[in-house]
């Protein structure tokens, strides 16, 4: 019986010790991945050298941009949100430029970093799940296959310590 | 039956109140993430509990789901049943009901109990039929790291969790010499995914001192003595709904070249005078490993398809055989 308590008390202090670590997780402007406008995205392992080209260059990634939209403007969790916040045909040149310069093709992203643009929205980790289904649906939609839309899932991905502020 | 329905039902009615109460209710993680259930209930993949809590809740909410778990072994079969929340992403609580008949393993000895019967008294063995049940709690807590979304770094997600297990058939047990018919287990779990090689990777260490999971209960006849334990898992992502892979568990050696006692006479002693069947009567433990195959078709729904190969199992060798286990998520 003490040994239960004892495991019980072990895993109480556990829990306090993952809250306090979960609350000092919180996105900080010190992070040079997520909050850059520049740059391959650094990722373990590497991004592959040969994905922008699998994406089909810059017109494959502006048509999965384009199905990012329609997915995503579909999707009444979150279309909202992209329609309060800006001019969509905008967003889709933004993005065509960034998912380009995350997988490190040789073009200037010209927009304001994830952390600008994304910091006043309050945007929750359940509405940025939303935009990776619609990523996954975007990449079925262009017949990107799934292991080369996992290198863009990856070089995204970190964008999400400063997106996410809720 | 009806105090483990009980609480079965109390653990979905608090899923409910999540339900009920729109702000608490999430299935906000992406397809997946959430990973499968171990045998023990524990989110994860088919033997090892992951870091990853199961749900498809984000740290928005409340998320869980009903698991069940058939094993096809040529000398077993073991039935699981239960539930799983998830609160915010952070902890995960389980529940977990195994059966585990053990076809004709047992018959010779149960045989020779009722022959011997007015010599002998209760081994837990029945001449036909013997069923080992077990109940298993679970409770896992997520700590640091980021699984998923840190993929510029290598700090795993990482989770400890334990387990309390309650082997009810404690009278087999003790003829097969455990320690102990309920105990708890402790680990710690550390998993990562890489997306650019579409594989997630999971470490876990066991403090445990079980026979079998705990299924021939905890501890043998030098003691209850636990040890770290390691497990690992690995997939590769074939699709975004479907996931192939392998995994590893070591185990014990409490019960090895043990044999059954009945009402205190160790048979080990006795295995030489039964000649050529004296070895058949000694027990064997051996490590698990599994090949699995997953398949979530979306988020209120998976299947998980194994090849189990589990080895020796108390007095039976070879067991390999299949497993199936189907979880729905609410």
């Amino acid at each position: 019986m003490t040994s239960i308590r004892k495991t019980i008390s072990t895993l109480g202090a556990a829990l306090g010790v993952a809250l306090a670590i979960g609350a000092a997780g919180a996105a900080n402007a010190d992070d040079k991945v997520a909050t850059r406008t520049e740059g391959k995205t650094p990722t373990w392992p590497g991004i592959s050298s040969s994905a922008l080209e699998k994406f089909g260059g810059e017109a494959g990634v502006h048509n999965w941009v384009e199905a990012l939209f329609y997915y995503i403007m579909l999707d009444n969790r979150i279309n909202k949100i992209f329609i309060e916040h800006g001019n969509v045909a905008r967003q889709i040149a933004l993005n065509t430029e960034l998912e380009q310069m995350v997988l490190g093709g040789p073009v200037k992203y010209e927009g304001a970093s994830m952390s600008a643009a994304h910091g006043d929205l309050g945007i929750t980790l359940t509405q940025f799940n939303a935009v990776v289904e619609a990523a996954y649906n975007a990449c079925e939609r262009v017949n990107t296959p799934y292991s080369v839309c996992n290198q863009l899932i990856a070089a995204l991905a970190p964008f999400e310590r400063v997106i996410v502020t809720r | 039956m009806t105090t483990k329905l009980g609480r079965l039902v109390a653990l979905a009615a608090l899923g409910m109140c999540g339900t009920a109460h729109a702000g608490w209710y999430n299935d906000g993680k992406v397809l997946a993430t959430g990973g499968v259930i171990t045998v023990d209930g524990a989110g994860g993949g088919g033997i090892t509990p992951w870091a990853t809590i199961s749900g498809y809740e984000t740290r928005d909410g409340i998320n869980g789901g009903l698991h069940y778990t058939w094993v096809y072994l040529p000398n077993y079969s073991l039935n699981s049943y239960g539930a799983t929340l998830g609160f915010f992403d952070r902890v995960e609580l389980s529940y977990t009901n195994s059966t585990l008949p053990t076809g004709s393993t047992f018959d010779t000895v149960g045989l020779a109990t009722r022959l011997l019967s007015s010599a002998v008294t209760d081994t837990g063995v029945k001449p036909f039929n013997t069923t080992i049940k077990m109940d298993v709690y679970g409770v896992k807590v997520r700590l640091f790291g980021e699984a998923i979304y840190d993929s510029d770094n290598l700090i795993p997600q990482v989770a400890i969790g334990g387990f309390y297990k309650n082997n009810h058939n404690d009278v087999l047990l003790d003829t097969l010499q455990a320690a102990k018919n309920k105990d708890w287990e402790a680990y710690v779990s550390v998993t990562k995914i890489f997306f650019p090689l579409n594989t997630l990777v999971n470490f876990t260490g066991r403090y445990t001192s079980a026979n079998e999971t705990g299924l021939t209960g905890f501890g043998g006849p030098d003691g209850n003595h636990k040890k770290f334990r390691p497990e690992a898992s690995i997939a590769y992502l074939l699709a975004k709904n479907t996931a192939i892979g392998g995994e590893y568990q070591k185990h014990g050696k409490n019960l090895e070249g043990k044999s059954v006692v009945l009402d205190g006479v160790d048979l080990t002693q006795l295995t030489p005078l039964l000649g050529g069947t004296g070895d058949a009567l000694k027990q064997h433990e051996s490590d698990w490993y599994d090949l699995f195959f997953a398949y979530l078709p979306n988020k209120n729904l998976s299947f998980t398809l194994a090849y189990a190969m589990l080895g020796n199992i108390t007095i039976t060798p070879n067991q390999s055989g299949f497993y199936l286990s189907m979880h729905a998520t609410f």
